[in-house]
């Protein structure tokens, strides 16, 4: 008995000593941050003065009077809706690179390439792209007469965010397709093999091997993506600055601007938590819909 | 294998080395920070400011910052939570309106008042600027303010000879000179700078005690949708409400804008992007009216300055006399000395004459500034009335919706907290 | 072996990738013609191309010293990744008491963004001893939610008869981890590479706001100095972009080789 406690033990201690260091990183410079952001919530502060009790002044404000909140909450709302778009497109040519074709390689770096460009420059050239005169996609359509003029798409409060959403995937998608090729990694090629020989053509390969294989990675890219889209804050930013009016305004973009360009960080502060708590409770309201953690299946089965 | 190992020891050592590296020695020595406004390129009058300034001041340090625009004010207000503020600061525009308001500011009214040397020398109406309150936080860094950049050679195209002398006129010739790619006005729409084309129709922003909006009256709907309407049809180009400063200026560099309103900066910047530009090509001239919105650059001191005195000499330095040219000379800008701007002309006749015209204007109608309120909640006014007006102007509300919406936002602000 | 057609597969490929270059070719002829790209028509090809602007910005900014700032705060971050997320992943294997609250605990973490922990983050860092460091630039991304995930994932795929053997063997659970499981997890070792870097090597806010000494910026900073008000530096600018750029692709094809299916697995199999 006393053999096996210690066991345990030494188990225990090993496993929380290994969590312990991304833990303490996760501590200080998030859910500190965090609480900062909950304790000013409640005051009326400034960088200059002692903070006063505010009680839930600035939570009031927001909800029943500002309605920049509301359209940046819906914005990100609809950002996170578009996430599975980019995932599937990632998933898709994720298979596709995997194969044995030729080149995968160059194909793999091609949609990578995006990712890790810096957000200033996918930002300008996407508006250039956008440009209602001379913009190429404008150039384009009006060169195969399938409109005769420019649409304004970025100066547009309909159009605006939807195009932001279209250079966000094209940004990311290199980011999924990463996540979701390591996933594919994990799938051992006897089991294809096997199928192969057993008779199973490529689709049902995909169906009934990739797919719930590759579902822990699926869902962690889905995870990724729903909590970028209300993190995701430089593409914004850059492209439009929220505008035009609130069209494009995510919750952060807002949170960031009243803070640091108004000044007003008690109320950004009230608004991180907001943000956060909602989130949170769609987090884990998705979480007991899908029936647990983003396990993992065992192999060995 | 053997790669792998020799990569972990390489990883590892630049780790360990890292780590030693990374501790932070603290500065014992009397220091001054300055902060600048995106002039990174402006080494050399900076070092004579510097030596100017050791002179008076020999056991005094001046560590230099320079922030781009964009992040200037989260660099900035974060140093002043954490307490170590920079110093001194280059201001664009009224962002120094909520630092005055919140106390984060020095007065600099008795130094203005003493100092009569160098008080003498500054446009009155310019220092009038940042004045808040009642009293006086800063001084003109480099002066500029809008103006009517116009396109010679689409002028001629369309048949106009003289620069628009009237809203209407301005609304008619750039109806005239749009079609295909080319739109007939753009105007820059950062700090307020859209607003004489709304001054100049006798529309007033807030109340003269800046308590209420003042702004929906039906001249305004009027005006905004004239405006809104130009909009739709293209003549002003859509950017003119959503873009920042490369896209209208890249567009009027670019030879596809008519008339481009812009503070006198835009001039070089959009000049060094296309051959083209010279005097006979680009005309400068003012807005009907004469209406312009300043965006000048101030120097202002923090609160939290350890050498409050100090760092107004320093201040006096860098905004006047030979200073002031070192800095006009090296950011192509007029100062708001005014012995110093004269000196300044020779310089720009001599070597840039192009930009001559171009500044000549920054100094006319000096009485028909408009578009800078003293009001502490002038970045918050901005949030609550500029989307609204955008929301008319591209054709998302009606003109009277919108002005509404924002006269009610606008005095929600002035009410509340 | 696998009976499908190649062709339709490269045909789907082609389009993506034309579609996910377009965007490319602007930066890159922009950066070696430094043209308006507000001009009318577009156009495709460079008009008198020349490297120029390459040049102009290695001497415009102390680019070497960015340079090396911003390798040695990104070795920083991507060794303590690999460290740092392995043995996370690895505890998330395990069952143990509060293994759902860490989850939840991390899951959240990564619904704080970092343009909220701005001020709290820089007055820790402050605290520790670590502004205008090396080692206060990395810290905050040295661990990240995502490749704790990936690395969780796939240790999670390593048969556990493997890990039953070596355990009966008598190897104790560190020399397990390092020894045995992140050899076979290459793929996830290089993804945690790649993202770790990318992150750090573009993390553009947080250096800015920690650092006031000039001679420890990182590369990002040096963008401001092609964004001012006075001189046109499209060219310089995105000539600047392709630089900074190119390690974390060299990094990415460095690391092509574990994204090959087959031949990692087969190796650690025998």
């Amino acid at each position: 008995m006393q053999l096996i406690k210690k066991k345990r033990t030494r188990e225990l201690l090993l496993i929380w000593f290994f969590i312990a260091p991304s833990l303490a990183i996760f501590t200080l410079y998030r859910i500190v941050p965090l609480l900062w952001n909950g304790v000013l919530s409640l005051q009326f502060w400034s960088p200059y003065k002692l903070p006063e009790f505010a009680k839930l002044y600035h939570y009031e404000e927001m909800l029943f009077y500002d309605d920049a909140f509301w359209q940046a909450l819906w914005n990100t709302i609809i950002l996170m809706a578009s996430a599975p778009i980019g995932i599937a497109l990632a998933l898709f040519i994720a298979v596709l690179v995997d194969t044995q074709v030729r080149g995968r390689n160059i194909y793999r770096t091609i949609v990578f390439m995006s990712y890790p460009v810096m957000t200033v420059a996918v930002g300008i050239i996407w508006q250039w792209l956008y440009n209602e005169k001379v913009g190429l996609i404008n150039y384009v359509l009006i060169s195969l007469g399938i409109i005769d003029r420019g649409i304004p798409f970025l100066e547009s409060f309909d159009l605006a965010l939807p195009c932001v959403i279209v250079a966000s995937i094209w940004q990311v998608i290199g980011f999924y397709m990463i996540i979701l090729l390591s996933g594919l990694q994990n799938i051992p090629p006897s089991l294809y093999e096997s199928a192969a020989i057993d008779g199973a053509t490529a689709w049902m390969r995909f169906q009934r091997i990739t797919l719930p294989l590759l579902k822990p990675s699926i869902f962690l890219c889905f995870v990724i993506g729903i909590i970028n889209s209300f993190t995701n804050f430089d593409l914004v930013y850059v492209m439009t600055q929220g505008g035009p009016g609130h069209a494009t305004d995510l919750l952060i973009t807002y949170i960031y601007t009243v803070a640091f360009k108004l000044s007003k960080f008690d109320y950004a502060a009230a608004m991180t938590i907001v943000n956060f708590l909602f989130f949170l409770g769609l987090a884990l309201l998705a979480n007991k819909a899908a029936g647990g953690e983003a396990g993992a299946i065992d192999v060995g089965k | 294998m053997k790669i792998d190992r020799t990569l972990t020891w390489v990883f590892g050592a630049f780790f360990a080395l890292a780590i030693i590296f990374g501790t932070a020695t603290a500065q014992a020595e009397k220091t001054l920070t300055v902060l600048t406004w995106n002039i990174p390129y402006f080494q050399d009058g900076f070092t004579k400011w510097v030596t100017d300034f050791n002179k008076i001041h020999p056991d005094i340090k001046i560590e230099r910052l320079d922030k781009k625009g964009t992040e200037w004010s989260t660099f900035y207000q974060t140093q002043v939570v954490a307490g170590t503020a920079p110093d001194i600061i280059d201001v664009q525009g009224g962002l120094w309106l909520e630092y005055a308001a919140k106390g984060g500011l020095v007065d600099l009214t008795s130094y203005l008042k003493r100092d009569q040397d160098y008080t003498k020398r500054i446009y009155p109406e310019i220092l009038k600027g940042w004045v808040y309150d009642g009293r006086n936080y800063g001084v003109p860094l480099y002066i500029s303010k809008t103006l009517l950049f116009y396109n010679k050679l689409m002028f001629k195209e369309a048949g106009l000879t003289e620069p628009p002398k009237s809203f209407d006129e301005l609304l008619e010739y750039a109806r005239k000179m749009s079609k295909g790619e080319k739109s007939g006005f753009m105007t820059l729409n950062f700090d307020w700078l859209y607003w004489p084309l709304l001054a100049m129709n006798g529309v007033e922003l807030l109340t003269p005690d800046l308590k209420k909006a003042a702004f929906n009256t039906p001249k305004t709907v009027e005006v905004l949708e004239a405006l809104a309407k130009a909009t739709q049809e293209g003549a002003i180009n859509k950017i003119s409400w959503t873009g920042r400063w490369v896209e209208p200026n890249g567009a009027f560099a670019a030879g596809t804008i008519g008339m481009l309103h812009a503070h006198a900066p835009a001039f070089l910047w959009f000049k060094s992007k296309a051959p083209w530009v010279n005097e006979d090509t680009v005309g400068a001239t003012h807005i009907p009216g004469g209406w312009s919105t300043p965006n000048s650059h101030s120097m202002l001191i923090s609160k939290s300055c350890k050498y409050p005195d100090a760092a107004w000499d320093f201040v006096k330095i860098a905004t006047s006399g030979e200073g002031a040219y070192a800095l006009g000379v090296g950011t192509n800008n007029l100062t708001g000395d005014k012995i110093v701007n004269e000196q300044l002309f020779e310089y720009f006749t001599k070597n840039i004459p192009a930009v001559v015209p171009v500044l000549k204007t920054q100094l006319e109608y000096l009485d028909k500034l408009c578009g800078n309120w003293p009001a502490a909640k002038d970045a918050e006014i901005k949030e609550a009335f500029y989307p609204e007006l955008q929301s008319a102007l591209l054709g998302q509300k009606s003109a009277k919706a919108a002005l509404a919406d924002a006269e009610k936002k606008v005095n929600r602000v002035l009410r509340k907290r | 072996m696998h009976k499908y057609p190649h062709w339709p597969i490269h045909l789907v490929l082609v389009f993506v990738s034309a579609l996910m270059l377009v965007p490319f070719i602007w930066v890159f002829k922009t950066s070696l013609t430094g043209e308006n790209i507000f001009s009318y028509p577009p156009s495709i090809l460079p008009k008198d191309p020349h490297f120029f602007y390459y040049v102009d910005v290695w001497y415009t900014i102390p680019f070497f010293r960015y340079l090396v700032n911003s390798v040695i705060v990104s070795a920083i971050v991507v060794v303590a990744n690999i460290i740092l997320n392995a043995m996370a992943g690895y505890s998330l294997t395990r069952e143990f008491v509060g293994k759902k609250a860490i989850i939840v605990l991390y899951l959240s973490c990564m619904m704080i963004p970092f343009q909220v922990t701005i001020i709290p983050a820089y007055l820790i860092t402050k605290e520790l001893g670590l502004l205008n460091t090396h080692l206060g630039m990395a810290l905050p991304v040295c661990s990240t939610i995502v490749c704790i995930f990936v690395f969780k994932a796939s240790f999670d795929a390593i048969p556990k008869s493997l890990i039953d053997a070596a355990r009966i063997d008598g190897m104790p659970d560190w020399k397990i981890v390092f020894r045995l499981m992140l050899p076979l997890s290459k793929s996830a070792i290089a993804t945690n590479v790649i993202l770790a870097f990318i992150w750090s090597w573009n993390n553009f806010l947080w250096p800015l706001v920690i650092i006031r000494d000039q001679n420890m910026q990182t590369l990002p900073l040096g963008l401001s100095r092609f964004l001012t008000v006075v001189e046109d530096t499209t060219g310089a600018l995105y000539a600047f972009c392709i630089m900074v750029l190119l390690p974390g692709l060299i990094i990415f094809l460095l690391s092509q080789k574990e994204f090959i299916a087959g031949l990692t697995k087969g190796a650690a199999k025998g």
